[in-house]
């Protein structure tokens, strides 16, 4: 379709073909005009000025005009023009303010015609009359701008513009008499052609100068102008007032501009400084280029469209020294390259979504025509105009939320939240957490919780004596491998669990549980005297112990039934996911008796775990009385390491911290460090300050702990003289006394210390708390009656 | 209002999702859904005269920024309701704005922004300054131009924040810039302190958002350059703490082809690193630091890659890719008019569970049919 129209459009003279190219000129362009069968090319600056012929394949250099040894300023050119009519016919405008005339048809070297120097400083533009043979108009930096008959020696008539420098003049493609004169001021002015005393029209174009002037080709009385406040704006002259139409929003001021042949909405600029890029614009759609020539490496100082009829071919030259022909089907297209779509995942789980329209419709169109139908052959299939699809665009904004009952992330909040991580027994710790993690509907989580309280609460002993080393190190590796091929470290662990059941069961099926605890606290109780270190967590843990003894022997705790109901729940689980060939099979008859067992039986049942590891620890006496706690160290090591690995950064965090020194130097301290920042973060990000605080707190690491005291000042003043205290501790340098001292002891308070606002006496809650028990008078005796809220 | 989508089963429609409330313009339609990903597709009348090229959520998840072409920002925030309501809309630049990103609260309301026009800017939100009146309590104004790249700038982003305050540009000339804000409160003062060249026209970059201090500051950029045809587009910088400068420390070269984002995953702990990245399809790479010695830290750390899902569902190029914050969904969009969510098994394949459509009309091509019953087995995954 671009062929053909092309051969139509191009009857007039010769057919247009060529390829993008350039040539090397020897001196920077300040213009270039293209005669009217778009054959050849001239280009005029301040050290040259030639024409070239426009051949399939390259410039090739037809004529110097730049004659003489040593030339006048009037070959100084900033504008340029070939007669559209006339081809032999050239108009120059020289810096030092000469109009000049050129005639290719002169038989001697210096082609120069007619020489106006009526102008007192530069001359920027000239320009022919469109159908008009012997006018011409020229603008000046003086304010002028002067008519001439190239008949005639001097210019017919003079227009004063009243005002700063002249930038362009244009005659109006379609009236006859007008004209367009663009000023510094910002303004734009329509002349009659004969009446020179008074413009016709003036309005303000743009804020700063109006460097470039276009009238559409189209006849349509639309005048684009560009400016140094970088905009290009498209006037309708038609009304009675200028009425802007269009505006381009480009980046750099706009030095000219172009309307495309043949394209109704599409213009060419190019940048007068900083931006080198000449663009081509679809004024419907004025914020992106609708294509661009990047070819220049210096300010573009001209540019002109080929062939009048022709939308394809343009030449533009440059500071660089350079002539292009650019083809436009070369062109880059920052559209394509520019994003059609956003996309942005929300904190908690929502997805933002910003697509072209006509990306998110495209189904719907594509309709009637399938992809697969061929019954219309692919001449027939009427495609878009790629200008009509540049032009209307738009983008919907959607965002997709997660729906309330499946919030992505509430788990994760919840956990956060309900978590216990300190201030209770290490197994309460755990069970606590192991049932937060069973009602948010994460079993594996629940049941590693459950694992690591049956691990580390049974009272294992740590010094273990010579042979049974040896049996510990038996067991080891066994355990490494099996976490290998296990995927859920928590299940690893399980998985050894029942194995050592299913060998110790056998033999020991008839010990009752309790007589197995008793008996493993008496081993405790031997042996912990050997070691000093653990001796205290040791001792904390029997205790928990017997308390579960206790409440299991008496069963009738309510809340303790509920907890002892978790693992059974996780049971099933277990082997859904593990699918271990050699899990032992009574586990599946513990299973399968489950739902029918009574309340007793469900109990028993339920503690298995428990019941078996401490089976484990007497009925292999002769290999090692107990499993001390440290043995399960790698395997839980492990384990955090796959959480965190898998992303689950909270169990690995809240498992180092519930464990504390149990587990801490088994895991190097960078990694402890990087797990609690990026939980930190997380709990920051979903404003869980109190959590995030809390893990801060418990944290053992010294470059987390210090968060917390990151820009936090505190500013003591002394009680008694009210100056600012030193750091130096509780006495106050200047009157040596001690500061804040408790009113009821008369000890100095350090921690919390309650004063009344009345007297602001006060001293340590407790004390004072008691004191107002039975009086509630100051107990400085002050006299005051002081209220505590 | 948009009628519930054909083709849905009856009994996956809760009562309570019936669009009943009347704003005007805004729909609710519940879209396709795998068992219990549920998504309400809330559409909102952006108003941009041109397209948009970015969305950006705020680290709480509760403004949005959207950036097009018409050049101007727009600032949303999210109401009791649920609505999101337009608070901020300004002109930020004299071209194409590419990109828009939030930095830390801790620094305080900051946007940066880049574009066409070769600058980014850093906005900030002031809250009870203006005399104006008009433009109410809040407004955002400008605190720097940063105008060093020659030609478009095609992406911002700021430094995870245990680095300080921290912007990175790259530009459609190979440069990516790394300027900081030596005084934080000072946001109108930043200075450039690197500068890289890619050789290759980038696209997009991403932080690796890491804070362990076993892993050096690392930043992938991506290149949309088309001439370079066989050269890999993905090119990994790290900081080296004895030359102070960053180095390459890898190239992806089986990505020859243009990039048009990448996003690291969340860390949250890992020793590895997860990069998304978007060319003709979707792919995950996760990159595994190797060991090193303390001496040899003039070279940037060796990093063994590993290809752990490719995807060409969505049949076009991919534009975006997004990581939810727990790093378990990744989201991705493409030509296709489509937002593909994908999602990890505990075995490390990676399966499609969703496909949203950004009009909401469920997807019924018979390709996506079967990804949606590989998405069932997917989900019967265990779900961290």
């Amino acid at each position: 379709m671009e062929k053909m129209s092309r051969v139509t459009t191009a009857l007039g003279s010769s057919s247009i073909s060529g390829r993008t190219m350039f040539c090397h000129l020897d001196a920077p362009a300040n213009a270039i005009s293209v005669c009217r069968d778009a054959t050849q090319v001239v280009v005029a600056g301040r050290n040259i000025f030639k024409i070239y012929a426009l051949e399939e394949e390259q410039f090739v250099e037809k004529l110097n005009l730049r004659v003489g040894r040593k030339p006048s300023l009037n070959f100084s050119c900033a504008d340029v023009m070939w007669h559209q009519m006339e081809e032999n016919l050239l108009a120059t405008a020289a810096t030092n303010g000469a109009v000049v005339t050129w005639n290719l048809g002169k038989p001697s070297r210096n082609k120069q015609e007619q020489l106006f120097t009526e102008h007192k400083r530069t001359v920027n533009k000239v320009c022919f009359h469109p159908t008009e043979v012997y006018m011409l108009l020229s603008g000046s930096q003086d304010g002028y701008m002067k008519c001439f008959d190239l008949r005639k020696k001097e210019s017919v008539s003079t227009f004063s513009g009243q005002s700063e420098s002249v930038r362009d003049v244009q005659f109006s493609m379609k009236d006859y008499f007008t004209f367009a004169a663009s000023f510094e001021n910002g303004n734009v002015q329509l002349w009659d052609i004969r009446r020179p005393d008074r413009y016709e029209r003036m309005f303000t174009a743009h804020t700063g100068p109006v460097f470039c002037c276009d009238w559409h080709p189209d006849d349509r009385g639309w005048l684009a102008t560009g400016g140094r406040d970088k905009m290009v704006k498209v006037w309708d002259m038609t009304t009675n007032r200028a009425k802007e139409i269009f505006c381009v929003q480009t980046i750099a001021s706009v030095a000219r501009v172009k309307w495309r042949p043949e394209r109704k909405w599409h213009l060419a600029t190019c940048s007068m400084m900083v931006d080198h890029n000449i663009y081509v614009w679809d004024v419907r759609r004025p914020f992106i280029p609708f294509a661009t020539f990047e070819e220049h490496k210096d300010v573009t100082t001209g540019i002109v469209w080929r062939h009048q009829h022709d939308p394809h071919f343009l030449l533009s030259g440059s500071k660089d020294s350079t002539l292009y022909q650019h083809m436009f089907k070369d062109a880059s297209r920052p559209v394509d390259r520019a994003n059609p779509e956003g996309l942005c995942f929300g904190l908690f789980g929502d997805l933002a979504f910003a697509a072209k329209e006509s990306l998110i419709s495209g189904d719907a169109s594509r309709k009637p025509y399938p992809g697969g139908d061929r019954r219309y052959p692919i001449f027939f299939f009427k495609k878009p105009n790629p200008t009509e699809q540049f032009a209307h665009v738009s983008s919907a904004l959607s965002v997709f939320e997660s729906s309330v009952e499946s919030r992505h992330m509430d788990w994760l909040v919840k956990t956060a939240r309900l978590y216990l991580l300190s201030g209770k027994p290490f197994a309460e710790l755990c069970d606590h957490n192991a049932k937060v993690a069973k009602e948010l509907n994460r079993p594996q989580v629940s049941t590693t919780w459950t694992m690591l309280r049956i691990m580390f609460s049974d009272p294992a002993n740590l010094s273990t004596p010579g042979p049974n080393h040896i049996g510990k190190l038996g067991t080891l590796p066994l355990m490494n491998s099996f976490s290998m091929k296990e995927m859920g470290t928590g299940l690893v662990a399980e998985g050894r669990l029942e194995r050592s059941k299913g060998e110790s069961r056998q033999d020991n099926l008839h010990l009752e549980p309790g007589n197995s605890l008793i008996n493993s606290n008496n081993d405790e109780n031997e042996e912990t005297e050997g070691s000093e270190g653990q001796a205290e967590y040791m001792f904390g843990d029997a205790e928990l112990d017997d308390d579960d003894l206790y409440s299991m022997e008496h069963e009738n705790h309510a809340a303790e039934e509920q907890e002892y109901t978790l693992p059974q729940e996780a049971f099933p689980l277990r082997h859904e996911i593990m699918d271990n060939p050699s899990a032992p099979e009574h586990l599946q008859q513990d299973k399968a008796d489950s739902p029918h067992a009574s309340g007793n039986e469900a109990e028993v049942m339920c503690l298995t775990p428990i019941e078996s590891f401490s089976l484990i620890s007497i009925s292999q006496p002769l290999f090692s009385p107990h499993l001390p706690a440290q043995f399960f160290c790698p395997v839980v090591r492990e384990m955090l390491i796959h959480y965190a690995e898998q992303g689950d950064v909270q169990m690995a965090v809240s498992v180092l911290i519930v464990l504390g020194d149990r587990i801490r130097k088994e895991i190097d301290d960078l990694t402890q460090e990087h797990w609690y920042t990026s939980y930190i973060d997380l709990l920051q990000r979903l404003e869980l300050w109190n959590v995030s605080n809390e893990v801060i707190k418990l944290s053992t690491c010294s470059a987390i702990t210090c968060l917390n005291q990151t820009s936090t000042t505190l500013h003591v003043n002394c009680s008694n003289c009210k100056r600012p205290m030193s750091n130096r501790g509780w006495i106050c340098d200047r009157c040596h006394q001690c500061a804040s001292v408790c009113a009821v002891c008369h000890h100095v308070v350090k921690g919390l210390f309650v004063w009344c606002q009345g007297c602001s006496h006060g001293g340590h809650l407790e004390h004072v708390m008691n004191w107002l028990k039975s009086s509630s008078h100051c107990p400085a005796g002050c006299g005051h009656l002081c209220e505590y809220t | 209002m948009n009628a519930w989508t054909q083709g849905f089963p009856a009994e996956h429609c809760p009562e309570h999702h019936t669009p009943s409330h009347g704003w005007s313009s805004s729909h609710i339609i519940v879209t396709f859904r795998p068992q219990r990903e549920m998504f309400l597709a809330r559409s909102i009348a952006a108003d941009h005269k041109d397209l948009i090229h970015d969305v950006s959520y705020d680290f709480h998840g509760r403004r949005m920024a959207t950036c097009s072409s018409d050049q101007s920002v727009k600032v949303w925030d999210k109401s009791e309701n649920g609505e999101w309501i337009c608070t901020a809309n300004w002109k930020t630049h004299s071209g194409s704005v590419w990109r828009v990103t939030w930095a830390h609260p801790e620094f305080g309301q900051v946007l940066a922004s880049c574009s066409f026009d070769r600058t980014a800017a850093v906005w900030e939100e002031i809250v009870g300054e203006s005399s104006d009146k008009q433009r109410g309590l809040r407004h955002w104004i400008k605190r720097t131009t940063l105008v060093d790249s020659r030609t478009s700038v095609t992406d911002v982003k700021f430094a995870p924040k245990h680095m300080g305050l921290m912007l990175t540009t790259c530009s459609a000339d190979g440069v990516v810039r790394i300027y900081e804000a030596p005084d934080v409160m000072n946001l109108s003062q930043w200075s450039l302190q690197h500068e890289i060249s890619c050789k290759l026209s980038s696209s997009c970059i991403s932080w690796n958002p890491s804070s362990s201090r076993v892993h050096p500051p690392m930043i992938a950029v991506g290149s949309d350059d088309s001439s370079a045809v066989y050269s890999g587009k993905v090119q990994i910088y790290e900081y080296i703490d004895h030359t102070r400068k960053y180095a390459k420390a890898e190239t992806l070269m089986t990505v020859t082809d243009p990039v048009h984002d990448l996003a690291f995953a969340p860390n949250l702990g890992r020793s590895f690193h997860v990069l998304a990245i978007a060319t003709k399809d979707v792919r995950i790479f996760k990159l595994i630091p190797m060991r090193r010695d303390a001496t040899h830290s003039s070279t940037p750390t060796k990093l063994e890659i590993q290809v752990l899902a490719q995807f060409d569902n969505h049949n076009s190029q991919v534009w975006r890719v997004s990581w939810n914050i727990t790093s378990t969904l990744l989201a991705s969009s493409g030509d296709d008019g489509c937002v593909r969510l994908w999602k990890a098994n505990y075995m490390d394949n990676w399966k499609c569970t969703a496909i949203l459509r950004g009009d909401g009309i469920p997807v019924n091509c018979s390709h996506d049919v079967v990804s949606q019953q590989s998405l069932l087995t997917a989900s019967s995954a265990e779900r961290f």
